[in-house]
């Protein structure tokens, strides 16, 4: 629930009790004035009567009102208790039963009492209430709405800077290197949130970048102590004076050193490309570029005699060139290095899809693991990246690249159109 | 062939010096920025070796300034940073070619080869070693005026050879710079040996003595000595 409706459903809600509340209060004090001043109508006739009697020593003549009514009983020697009621008058003129308030009293005329009966009629009291009742709801029923549609602009433009933040927080991304930008807001409650959250992304940024950086550094101050080994490696061969057994250790020294700098060269191309320095794009022709890619393995394919089956047709990408030749070379090595020999492998190319299907290990790789970093099958002797590789370049290129196991080939299969 | 490493790393520097000294070659050495200035100003090298990231100073202006005297030296960057803009950086400035750290002696002084051979004034496109006859314009080669049908990858097997006769050259120096070094075939070295043996077997056939040696079952050596 929005803040504002829950808002506004908590004030109508308060504003309507207590309209009730009052309006019933209002209601009853009202009609308490009114008929006091009724009452003290009545009371004034009852003076003027009792003057009368006292003048005269008899009963004043009644005169006929419409809205005063007089009559006197006699009751003998009972006594009459003086009290005011609210009675039902029958109406000549209107024929019908009226609201009206009548004085009971008693008057001695003559040692005969006689018992007092003054109604006077509250139609127009009533009518009063009705009318005053009526405006006063108007009124506060146009206030409640006047109320609710200042709430409405007013709240939604002083929670502005809230959801403009909000937005900014929800665009954020640490791999875009974007910022939340301060907002201009008078409220001090979003001030300083505002200034606290752009605080903070800056702060995540700068650890960010650091940590990226650092990864980045680390990778670049290995390649030189690299070089110097590789160097040296190649200085001692020279020599001359070497045994077969000693050559054998050399070449495994040379194989772990080029290993590190395959390892450190894609820690270097990862972050890279979640950095999204790696912009330059350009329509590719994949076919050309398989098919160059081929040719360039031909050697390693004769040497395990693999069956190579490409079925491609004439796709163009839009995507970076180096990547596409990364790319391609990763799943195209993959497929020739974790193949048997005498093995199989189908290469197939059309506008939607790249499938890469090869004979290998008979049984499925896990799909969920295999693109994490690291993540290799015990007999690799790959640097663990390569599949997190291919499958960051995919992402950059606005590709998704999967991985199943059917009729005992592993498949790799990019979706050029990723939705 | 004169030489200058501008390379502030002692251990690289040395390896480079040892590699590159034999017959017929020079190759000085310099560590830092002032010293390397001081030397292209004075002397021409057929090319300069020149590492980026140097003490009190940026290789790359010491490449403009050599651009900027328009001294015709060829210049070979090596640098830790393989990152595309500092390539891109470079050879846009006029260097000649790029070589990221770590690589093999055996793959520099095959670039720098290729380097002094385009920069060469004689015109002279031909590399000869014995019978053997190397046409770099037409990419063919020829033992003893008879021209032999080699692969793209056996052409450029024999030329990295040439350029690094008498010199031990790893199984992992060929492969990388056969097939580059995306793809990891450190597992499996047997295709370089039925590449060479194919290679060797076609020049023996044209007539041509067998240079291919095998040096400690770790890598090759191309030698008539």
């Amino acid at each position: 629930m929005k803040l504002l409706a829950k808002y506004n459903r908590i004030s109508l809600m308060v504003t309507i009790v207590v309209i009730i509340i009052t309006g019933i209060i209002y209601y009853f004090t009202i009609s308490f004035v009114l008929t006091e001043e009724i009452d003290k109508d009545l009371q004034a006739e009852e003076i003027e009567i009792f003057g009368h009697v006292k003048r005269d020593n008899r009963l004043p003549e009644i005169y006929r009102s419409e809205y005063l009514k007089i009559s006197f009983t006699p009751v003998g020697r009972d006594s009459v208790k003086r009290h005011f009621t609210d009675v039902l008058v029958w109406d000549k003129s209107h024929k019908e039963r009226e609201l009206g308030r009548e004085l009971i009293s008693s008057v001695q005329v003559s040692g005969i009492n006689y018992r007092i009966s003054i109604i006077e009629s509250t139609v127009e009291t009533d009518d009063l209430i009705q009318v005053i009742f009526l405006i006063t709801l108007g009124i506060i029923l146009l206030l409640i709405l006047t109320l609710m549609v200042i709430n409405r602009l007013v709240i939604t433009n002083l929670w502005k800077p809230f959801y403009q933040m909000l937005k900014q927080i929800k665009l954020f991304n640490l791999t875009d290197n974007s910022h939340i930008i301060e907002l201009e807001t008078a409220i001090d409650e979003f001030k300083d949130m505002n200034q606290e959250v752009t605080a903070m992304s800056l702060r995540v940024n700068n650890d960010y970048q650091e940590l990226k950086s650092f990864v980045e550094n680390a990778s670049h101050e290995l390649m030189t102590p690299l070089a110097v080994i590789n160097s040296k490696l190649d200085t001692l061969v020279q020599s001359g004076e070497l045994t077969d057994r000693q050559g054998t250790l050399i070449g495994e020294v040379y194989g772990m050193v080029s290993k590190m700098r395959k390892l450190n060269k894609s820690m270097l191309l990862l972050s890279k490309i979640e950095n999204r320095i790696i912009n330059e794009k350009e329509t590719l022709d994949i076919q050309q570029r398989i098919t160059d890619v081929i040719n360039d393995f031909q050697e390693l394919l004769a040497a395990k005699s693999l069956h190579l089956n490409p079925s491609l047709q004439q796709v163009e990408v839009l995507m970076n060139k180096e990547m596409l030749y990364i790319l391609l070379n990763n799943l195209l090595g993959n497929a020739i290095r974790h193949n048997y020999v005498g093995g199989l492998i189908l290469i197939t190319l059309n506008q939607n899809q790249l499938v890469i299907a090869n004979t290998g290990q008979p049984e499925q790789l896990k799909k969920d693991v295999i693109f994490q970093r690291f993540q290799k099958s015990a007999d690799s002797d790959g640097s663990g990246l390569g599949l997190t590789l291919s499958r960051e370049i995919c992402e950059a290129s606005g590709f998704n690249l999967t991985y199943t196991y059917e009729q005992s080939r592993h498949t790799f299969i990019i979706d050029f159109n990723r939705s | 062939m004169k030489l200058l490493v501008i390379e502030d790393e002692t251990g690289l520097r040395e390896s480079i010096r040892d590699y590159f000294t034999d017959a017929g070659n020079i190759c000085e050495t310099v560590s830092d920025y002032p010293a390397a200035l001081q030397k292209i100003n004075v002397y021409r090298y057929d090319c300069i070796i020149l590492d980026i990231t140097l003490p009190q100073g940026n290789g790359l202006d010491i490449l403009q300034s050599l651009k900027q005297s328009r001294f015709p030296d060829g210049v070979l960057i090596i640098s830790a940073k393989n990152s595309l803009d500092d390539r891109l950086q470079g050879l846009d400035l006029g260097a000649d070619d790029y070589l990221a750290k770590p690589f093999h002696l055996s793959e520099l002084r095959a670039r720098v080869m290729a380097i002094v051979r385009r920069k060469s004034f004689d015109g002279n496109h031909l590399i000869v070693f014995n019978e053997i006859q190397m046409d770099i314009l037409a990419k063919s080669v020829t033992v003893n005026q008879q021209t032999l049908k080699l692969t793209k990858k056996e052409y450029a097997l024999l030329l990295y050879f040439v350029a690094n006769k008498g010199k031990v050259i790893s199984k992992n120096a060929l492969a990388e710079h056969l097939w580059g070094d995306e793809i990891d075939l450190s597992d499996n070295f047997d295709f370089i040996y039925s590449h060479i043996k194919n290679v060797r077997k076609k020049l023996i056939d044209a007539g041509s003595k067998d240079y291919i040696q095998s040096a400690y079952g770790m890598g090759y050596k191309f030698t008539d000595g």
